[in-house]
């Protein structure tokens, strides 16, 4: 048997970047002043370090796949934001303050809280799997950047203020927002293709989206009065405003709240609604064997959004434009 | 170093063992060969076929192609509609809330659809309809936690195949059916697990299936099909003909068994 050398152990992609990236260099590209010191120093461990840090710092990731992660990370930081204004763990001390109302009545329901820190846990994880990857955080999102109401002003009064203040209604934000980061996910999903790791750990995200929506899903319907179209399933029936359930459009401007769920389910720019029911093609409620009817069909498949139909939704509750 | 290049199951249940189960990652991790004797599709019961019958080969999934990873799909929806379709009747159904059994009635209808819509988009492709083995479903039926547990495994372990195999998909239109569908999957396992949960609030999405970097389980196709056999449901000689691209491999992390 032969001693692996070093670079059998490394992942054969990243030697084939290393030696591009080597290769540029010898032809008279310019190279950080890292590795320009380690080779210096005659350190071929050093340099080597030195040298894949070099290759991604120029971004060896295609554009294509370096957008769809910004835009990701983008999407994370804003869901970890509002867990952490609800939770009241915000570095914004006025979120915080402002979240303080809904805090309180979900601290009265068994499991919410734990419920809202596991998801928040996710999104923050969510956040440093997408910066390691490769992901930046191109519209320098921090705290204060987002309007929870849908003002886009650091004063909010927004559409959705209720949130602050009533429980159903910050749950159905919440769903809301998990089953938007689902549609966006499966929306970029052929997008990230040429690359299968970055592919699978976008897949391995998605589905933990869809586990949240679920679960705020099952904690709508276990309140008083709840819809039975808010399915103990998790499952997503209808589309357009009706696949949100029993939505509670608040007083500041019903109208908006109640477009934005609309956008949130239904059709966008090349994006079919929830309620859809035809996949390849096939009509998914007239199978030989299957015939349950549209509700069943509609909540069997989830469906995807563009990302100008997603940045549609959610620009409302950023204050700095995003693209 | 590991000298292991090969392990061999000769009970289905073996997988259930931590020690089986771990020098089993570890072969497949290393790309060796796994080997289900005979003796695991006997216990299981015989499908009428045997093992020799050349129809068998129509079982034996070739992973290289978009078509054999929808079949590998449709082979896990068909045992996941077999189950529910079962469930509806049995003792462990009629021991549940209707609250609870909305959430069953739901799944079924939901994994009847995806796998008459497989059948359908594979056409004369797609592989035969599988043998289950009665006995075996009635006893994962045969009670409230059972029948939870159970289907808490199936979901868990659906989310992890898709997830491990989106990435050998070459078309983007499959891509997106299958996205479709895993985000459902991912909903049931959540609703699942939060009625095994009662009040705690953490398990739909629990550390044990979220990792810390916040990724979903996920598993290579053998992983799946092994611990399938390992329920001893499956009578039919389901089986990978040939392996998916051994080069887009990553390592494991599939459903954990449900405690």
């Amino acid at each position: 048997m032969t001693t692996p050398t070093l670079l059998d152990t490394i992942d054969p992609e990243i030697v084939d970047s290393l030696a591009a990236r080597s290769a540029e260099i010898s032809s008279g590209a310019s190279m950080s002043s890292g590795l320009t010191a380690a080779l210096a120093l005659g350190s071929i461990p050093v340099a080597l370090a030195a040298l894949s840090r070099d290759v991604y710092a120029q971004g060896t990731l295609p554009a294509g796949i370096k957008g769809v992660l910004d835009f990701a990370l983008a999407l994370e930081i804003f869901e970890d934001e509002f867990y952490k204004a609800v939770l009241g763990t915000s570095s914004s001390t006025g979120l915080n303050a402002a979240f303080a109302p809904v805090r309180a009545l979900a601290a009265a329901v068994p499991g919410a809280v734990a419920t809202l820190q596991q998801i928040q846990k996710h999104e923050a994880a969510h956040i440093a799997t997408l910066l390691a990857t490769g992901a930046t955080n191109v519209f320098n999102l921090t705290a204060t950047s987002f309007d929870f109401t849908g003002n886009r002003s650091a004063a909010g009064g927004g559409p959705f203020s209720e949130a602050t203040t009533n429980l159903a209604f910050l749950l159905q934000v919440a769903q809301g927002v998990e089953d938007t980061g689902v549609r966006a996910y499966k929306g970029q999903a052929a997008n990230l293709m040429p690359n299968p790791t970055i592919l699978e750990a976008a897949l391995r995200i998605h589905s933990v989206e869809a586990r949240h929506a679920a679960r705020i899903r099952r904690m709508r319907r276990a309140a008083a009065g709840a819809p039975p179209e808010v399915r103990y399933s998790g499952t997503v029936r209808g589309g357009e405003r009706a696949a949100a359930g029993g939505t509670t459009l608040g007083t500041v401007n019903p109208t908006v709240v109640g477009q934005t769920f609309d956008k949130i389910y239904g059709a966008g720019a090349g994006s079919p609604s929830e309620s859809n029911v035809i996949h390849a093609g096939v009509n998914v409620t007239a199978l030989a064997g299957a015939s349950f009817g549209a509700e069943a069909a509609q909540e069997a498949f989830d469906e995807p959004l563009s990302r100008a139909d997603v940045v549609a939704i959610v620009q409302p509750f950023f204050i700095p434009t995003i693209s | 170093m590991a000298t292991t290049d090969g392990v061999f199951f000769t009970r289905g249940d073996q997988l259930l063992h931590s020690t089986s189960r771990r020098s089993f990652l570890q072969v497949m991790g290393l790309g060796g060969a796994i080997v289900l004797m005979p003796s695991v599709f006997a216990a299981c019961g015989d499908d009428g076929n045997g093992l020799t019958d050349p129809t068998d080969t129509q079982y034996a999934l070739d992973l290289r192609t978009d078509v054999g990873i929808l079949n590998y799909a449709y082979a896990l929806e068909q045992l996941e509609a077999a189950y529910y379709t079962v469930a509806l009747t049995s003792a462990g159904y009629a021991a549940l809330s209707a609250n609870e059994k909305e959430v069953i009635s739901d799944l079924q209808k939901h994994e009847v659809i995806h796998r008459e819509f497989l059948k359908q988009v594979l056409g004369s492709a797609a592989i035969p309809e599988i043998n289950f083995n009665m006995t075996t479903v009635n006893n994962l039926t045969a009670s409230r936690a059972v029948l939870l547990s159970t289907s808490q495994l199936l979901e868990d372990t659906g989310v992890s195949a898709y997830n491990g195999a989106g990435k050998y998909l070459t078309s983007a239109a499959n891509l997106l059916v299958a996205g479709k569908i895993v985000s459902v999957e991912a909903r049931h396992a959540a609703a699942i697990r939060d009625i095994r949960d009662g009040t705690n609030g953490r398990l739909f999405a629990g550390d044990d299936v979220v990792n810390a970097a916040g990724l979903d389980t996920k598993a290579e196709p053998e992983t799946v099909l092994a611990s399938v056999v390992s329920l001893n449901v499956v009578t039919s000689p389901l089986s990978i003909g040939t392996p998916a691209n051994q080069s887009l491999r990553t390592p494991d992390q599939p459903a954990p068994a449900p405690t």
